[in-house]
């Protein structure tokens, strides 16, 4: 059974009154649940949200699925985002994504063994004058090659 | 020949917190505006030819006359659900100019008569989140957000709404229901936001950059931002450049600047030295222009509507000689299959058709009549749904094909891509 | 009140009304699956296109508000041309498994197939795979692959019932409806989904695969279930009766009608029915057509000086109004009325559902108050205690469901010397009466059942299941002295 830490649970009070509907809370409330849930959103998850907000849990569960950053299983402690999108697939974007599945041995999507990493391609990170785009975490890191994702890789533990 | 207005100071580290964005004359515009009456300010922004900076170009004096005239409260949304594949320019001012964004919000606020406000920024956009934040609990500090801001007897609240990765939020009806709370799912018009929108109250809702903007056009009133662009296109404008040129990055120019000029003066002409091919204007839903288009091309509204193409949101991607028309049609038609929202049936059906022939074709196994297939899906997926995300699909598709179709031809007949070998 | 032109035909409208609503009113045929006129406007489906005059872009007629003076159309090549195409798109990931699929007859893609289908698949992709055979509940299916996500059922349980079980889970040709897990779709009004879905997406667990819909008549009716008094299709063949749907009535169910309602059609058909009449003699039980049993009790009740009668709200108002003019005439003034459940009688759930689980309490009271009939069940209890009570007659409920006293009253009403039940259904508890008198069902009869609201409605008459078994009205004949009974047969669906 998940549940919210206290400190989670004063952000989902603190957002339920936050905006002009409680409905808004939604999104926040799950971004903390995913933080609190090695990265993800589980059915548990949800129904303790409903529990907390008394909003149904067929709409949370329309919201969680409606939008990509909420992962639906769950992540490695790196979560790394290629954008593949127009200008960052010009510059290898897709290659350097099944270079670094292949080094990590994972599809995309997976956990790698240690724990440590998911890759996933994302879409238009906004930072196509840094093509190709990656988002480790909350964290950009522009005009990636596979060498500096080499470095990068070694760097997060 | 860049114009910097609004980007004048973003190179400024200091610009970014309250007490430097005031030594760069920070904050003055507000109390300009303050000696305004509201609808002074409307009629200003009417006059200044100011037209949405956020895609579809809609003149923002205009779209607040729609408000109901009456006292009935009013919500002004910044669009900052910068998504548009492309498009980075609202990042930059959000991180280089929270306050920029705040000032040009509350002199909206004060003209529309709305007393609450929310920056509706994608989720994506840790950093600007952080940093709006970090301005906004400043400007409430400084007594420039919340009650009788200046003496002026005018409220104004102000907050951030994150987003969680959905293009289709940056439609505006979309953006109201995630902000609602709900699946970001544009609404049917009518009612249009103007009259029922964020909770069934009249909205606004405006882009990062037209909301800076107001702030300068306060500054140098109409005629002064006048002297910057066309006659339908007043003013200045970012572009995001990306691609095949040497210095990618935001670009503020005036409207009606040459593309060409663009393309070899502020970014330092084509990388590597290569043949320009094609360029995708304003962002992956515009229609494609050829080398030859480009080379008579300008950045504003008419030009490229001319030319059958758009501004949109200003996201300038340069595509030089060696790239694959088919297989870039390919990553358009993947995003917007994997964006569209699937309320209504052409999008959220033909979306997915489209990416597949194209698919099918990369893969080898088109077949001739698919060319004259991707053209009819995407002319029958055009207008014919609550938002424009079915033509953002459909427009490209049919620009590619009309303008590059000896590219698809070839990768059908040869089963490989015509430049890549 | 806006006028505007339908296709060439004029046509006034109510202030607000939609375009869609105009073409209603003209009886103009006009492709639509998500607009429902019990829900909001969802404008998804994108099937109603019509043309407008001065309008070069295309318009979907359900949320376009009709302006006076508007020429509209839908019969141009340009919209026919729109809708073929919006057609296109929602088959192109359809299973088209219409030969095993339970909607077919009756689905709206079929239907609009034929006026609008391109007949030339150009789908030679592979289709999206999603989820078949998904248990939303108690009553209702779900395969999500021939769901064209016209949202209907969603706006169903978000509007009407307030209950949320469904959503739409995932964005663009990957969403599916669905149900949160461990949050079954078990409204009291779940079965409206599957009336409302357009196609073969929500299927009724009770009705699927048991009967091809072309094989099924139909006629209008009052549902017996409660005394809403909803009005109801009711569908059946030679092997009985099938289901019931709601029919649109503003004033009394709008578009909807309970699952409760949706059982009652079961005890019309044969299996339960009380189908000839029984006499308890000392040799054992004698059997014998309905009305020679009918004789046999009126002359049993001749010798009698204290007979009374116990009438539930279960029968028309002419049969009250005939009944109980007879019995009274012949026997006295003895007549009380059963209440089934005296703690939630008067419940109300918001929508439809009434604690009064008689169709026709009203006109039965109304009856007995006409006639200067003030009875107490107290009364009965007392002189049925104290011997007082020599012949009883019951006309007993048709829905035994609803009657959770009814051990408990037979075993009273078992103190009168005689007992005599009424009944179109067959139970154990009544095998100790002396006469059991086999009823018609609410389906086999003409006359009128009295709502809640005091709103009278026609029952519509549908086929004779039991052809011999008497209505009320009948046995007032044979107690007046009458032995020739007319069984009437000549009704619209013949007999079963």
């Amino acid at each position: 059974m998940f549940e919210l830490s206290p400190e989670g649970k004063e952000l989902v009070k603190k957002e339920l009154a936050r905006y002009e509907d409680k409905y808004s809370a939604i999104i926040p409330s799950l971004y903390q649940i995913q933080k609190e849930n090695e990265g993800w959103v589980s059915p548990e998850a949800v129904d303790h949200l409903s529990e907390l907000t008394g909003i149904p849990h067929s709409h949370i569960n329309e919201v969680l699925k409606f939008y990509t950053m909420f992962n639906l299983k769950p992540t490695g402690k790196y979560h790394i985002q290629v954008c593949c999108n127009i200008t960052c697939s010009m510059f290898q974007a897709r290659e350097l994504t099944d270079d670094l599945c292949q080094k990590l041995g994972i599809k995309e999507g997976e956990v790698s063994e240690d724990g440590r990493f998911t890759v996933s391609r994302v879409e238009c990170l906004g930072s196509c004058d840094n093509a190709p785009a990656v988002q480790v975490n909350e964290t950009y890191h522009d005009n990636m090659t596979p060498e500096k994702m080499d470095t990068l890789i070694s760097e997060l533990k | 020949m860049e114009a910097k207005l609004l980007s004048e100071h973003y190179s400024d580290d200091s610009y970014i917190g309250l007490e430097g964005y005031k030594s760069k004359g920070g904050y003055a515009e507000l109390k300009t505006a303050f000696k305004m009456k509201p609808e002074e300010i409307i009629e200003v922004v009417k006059q200044s030819g100011l037209r949405g900076r956020g895609g579809a170009g809609f003149p923002t004096g205009v779209k607040w006359g729609f408000l109901p005239k009456n006292g009935e409260p009013r919500y002004l949304l910044c669009n900052a659900d910068e998504g548009e594949p492309g498009t980075f320019k609202d990042r930059v001012m959000m991180e280089r100019a929270p306050h920029q964004l705040i000032e040009g919000m509350i002199i909206s606020g004060f003209a529309v008569g709305s007393h609450k406000a929310y920056i509706y920024v994608r989720g994506e956009y840790m950093d600007s989140v952080r940093i709006l934040e970090k301005a906004i609990q400043e400007a409430y500090a400084a007594g420039y957000l919340g009650k009788n801001i200046l003496g002026s007897g005018f409220d104004f609240d102000l907050d951030v709404y994150r987003g969680a990765g959905a293009y289709i939020c940056g439609e505006e009806t979309g953006m109201i229901s995630s902000l609602e709370g709900k699946k970001g799912q544009p609404k049917l018009k009518p009612p249009f936001p103007a009259i029922q929108g964020y909770l069934k109250k009249p909205t606004i809702v405006n882009n990062v950059e037209t909301l800076a903007a107001v702030k300068y056009i306060i500054r140098d009133g109409a005629e002064g931002y006048r002297k910057y662009g066309t006659e339908k296109s007043a003013g200045t404008k970012l572009f995001s450049v990306s691609g095949d040129v040497n210095k990618p990055g935001v670009y503020e120019v005036p409207l009606g600047y040459s593309l060409m000029d663009l393309i070899n003066n502020e970014c330092g002409g084509m990388r590597e030295g290569r043949k320009l091919k094609a360029v995708i204007p304003g962002g992956s839903s515009a229609p494609v222009l050829t080398a030859e288009e480009t080379g008579r091309a300008t950045m504003d509204y008419e030009c490229l509507a001319e030319m059958g193409s758009m501004l949109g949101s200003g996201a300038v991607i340069i595509i030089d000689e060696t790239r694959c028309m088919v297989d870039m049609l390919k990553v358009i038609l993947h995003f917007y299959h994997h964006e569209s929202c699937g309320q209504c049936t052409p999008c959220r059906e033909g979306t997915g058709w489209l990416e597949k022939i194209v698919r099918s074709i990369v893969d080898g196994n088109g077949r001739l009549q698919d060319i004259d297939l991707l053209n009819r899906v995407a002319e029958n997926m055009k207008g014919r749904t609550i938002c424009a995300l079915s033509d953002a699909a459909a427009l490209p598709t049919m620009s590619f094909i009309q303008k590059f179709r000896e590219e698809f031809e070839f990768f059908i007949r040869e089963g490989r891509s015509q430049v890549k070998g | 009140m806006p006028k505007c032109t339908v296709n060439g035909i004029e046509v006034e409208v109510k202030d607000g009304a939609t375009v869609i609503e105009a073409f209603m009113k003209t009886n103009e045929s006009i492709a639509h699956y998500c607009w429902h006129p019990g829900l909001s406007v969802a404008g998804v489906c994108r099937m109603c296109m019509v043309e407008i005059e001065g309008n070069p872009r295309l318009q979907i007629a359900c949320n376009t508000p009709v302006q006076d003076g508007m020429v509209v159309y839908n019969n141009s090549e340009k919209v026919k041309e729109a809708v073929e195409w919006t057609l296109k798109f929602h088959l192109i990931n359809h299973p088209l498994d219409c030969p095993i699929c339970d909607q077919a007859g009756e689905c709206g893609l079929q239907e609009y197939y034929m006026s609008h289908g391109s007949y030339d698949s150009e789908m030679a992709e592979r289709k999206v795979k999603k989820h078949k055979v998904v248990d939303l509940g108690e009553k209702v299916v779900l395969d999500t692959e021939r769901c064209i996500l016209c949202s209907r059922c969603v706006r169903f349980t978000d509007e009407v019932t307030k209950t949320n079980e469904l959503g739409i889970f995932n964005r663009g040709d990957r969403s599916e409806i669905g149900t949160f897990e461990n949050r079954p779709l078990n409204n009291k009004y779940s079965l409206n989904t599957v009336d409302i879905c357009p196609v073969g997406a929500l299927t009724s667990k009770d009705f699927r695969f048991r009967q091809r819909v072309w094989f099924l008549k139909s006629f209008e009716t009052i549902c017996q279930g409660c005394s809403a008094g909803c009005n109801v299709q009711a569908y059946y063949n030679e092997n009985g009766f099938y289901r019931v749907k709601p029919v649109p009535n503003e004033e009394v169910n709008g578009h909807w009608m309970c699952d409760e309602g949706r059982d009652v059609y079961k005890f019309a058909n044969k299996e339960h029915r009380l189908v000839s009449g029984i006499k308890k003699e000392d040799s054992g039980l004698s059997h014998m057509a309905p009305g020679a049993a009918a004789v046999q009790l009126r002359e049993d009740l001749s010798d009698t000086k204290k007979a009374a009668l116990v009438l539930t709200g279960q029968y028309t108002t002419e049969e009250y109004l005939k009944f109980v003019d007879s019995f009274t005439k012949n026997y006295g003034n003895e007549v009380y009325h059963w209440i089934n459940n005296p703690k939630t009688f008067d419940d109300f759930d918001g929508i439809l559902l009434r604690g009064d689980k008689n169709p026709n309490t009203v006109g039965l009271l109304r009856v007995l108050e006409g006639k200067g009939i003030k009875s107490s069940w107290a009364d009965l209890e007392e002189k049925l205690n104290s011997g007082q009570i020599e012949h009883l007659v019951v006309a007993g409920p048709e829905n035994l469901a609803v009657f959770p006293d009814l051990e408990e009253k037979v075993t009273l009403f078992g103190q009168a010397q005689k007992l005599t039940v009424l009944t179109p259904v067959k139970s154990k508890f009544y095998e100790s009466a002396d006469y059991q008198i086999p009823m018609k069902s609410f389906m086999e009869k003409d006359g009128t059942f009295v709502n809640h609201k005091g709103i009278e409605q026609k029952l519509g008459r549908g086929p004779i299941v039991v052809s011999q078994a008497l209505t009320l009205l009948d046995l007032s004949m044979i107690l007046d002295g009458s032995d020739f009974i007319s069984v009437n047969s000549a009704s619209m669906g013949g007999s079963l």
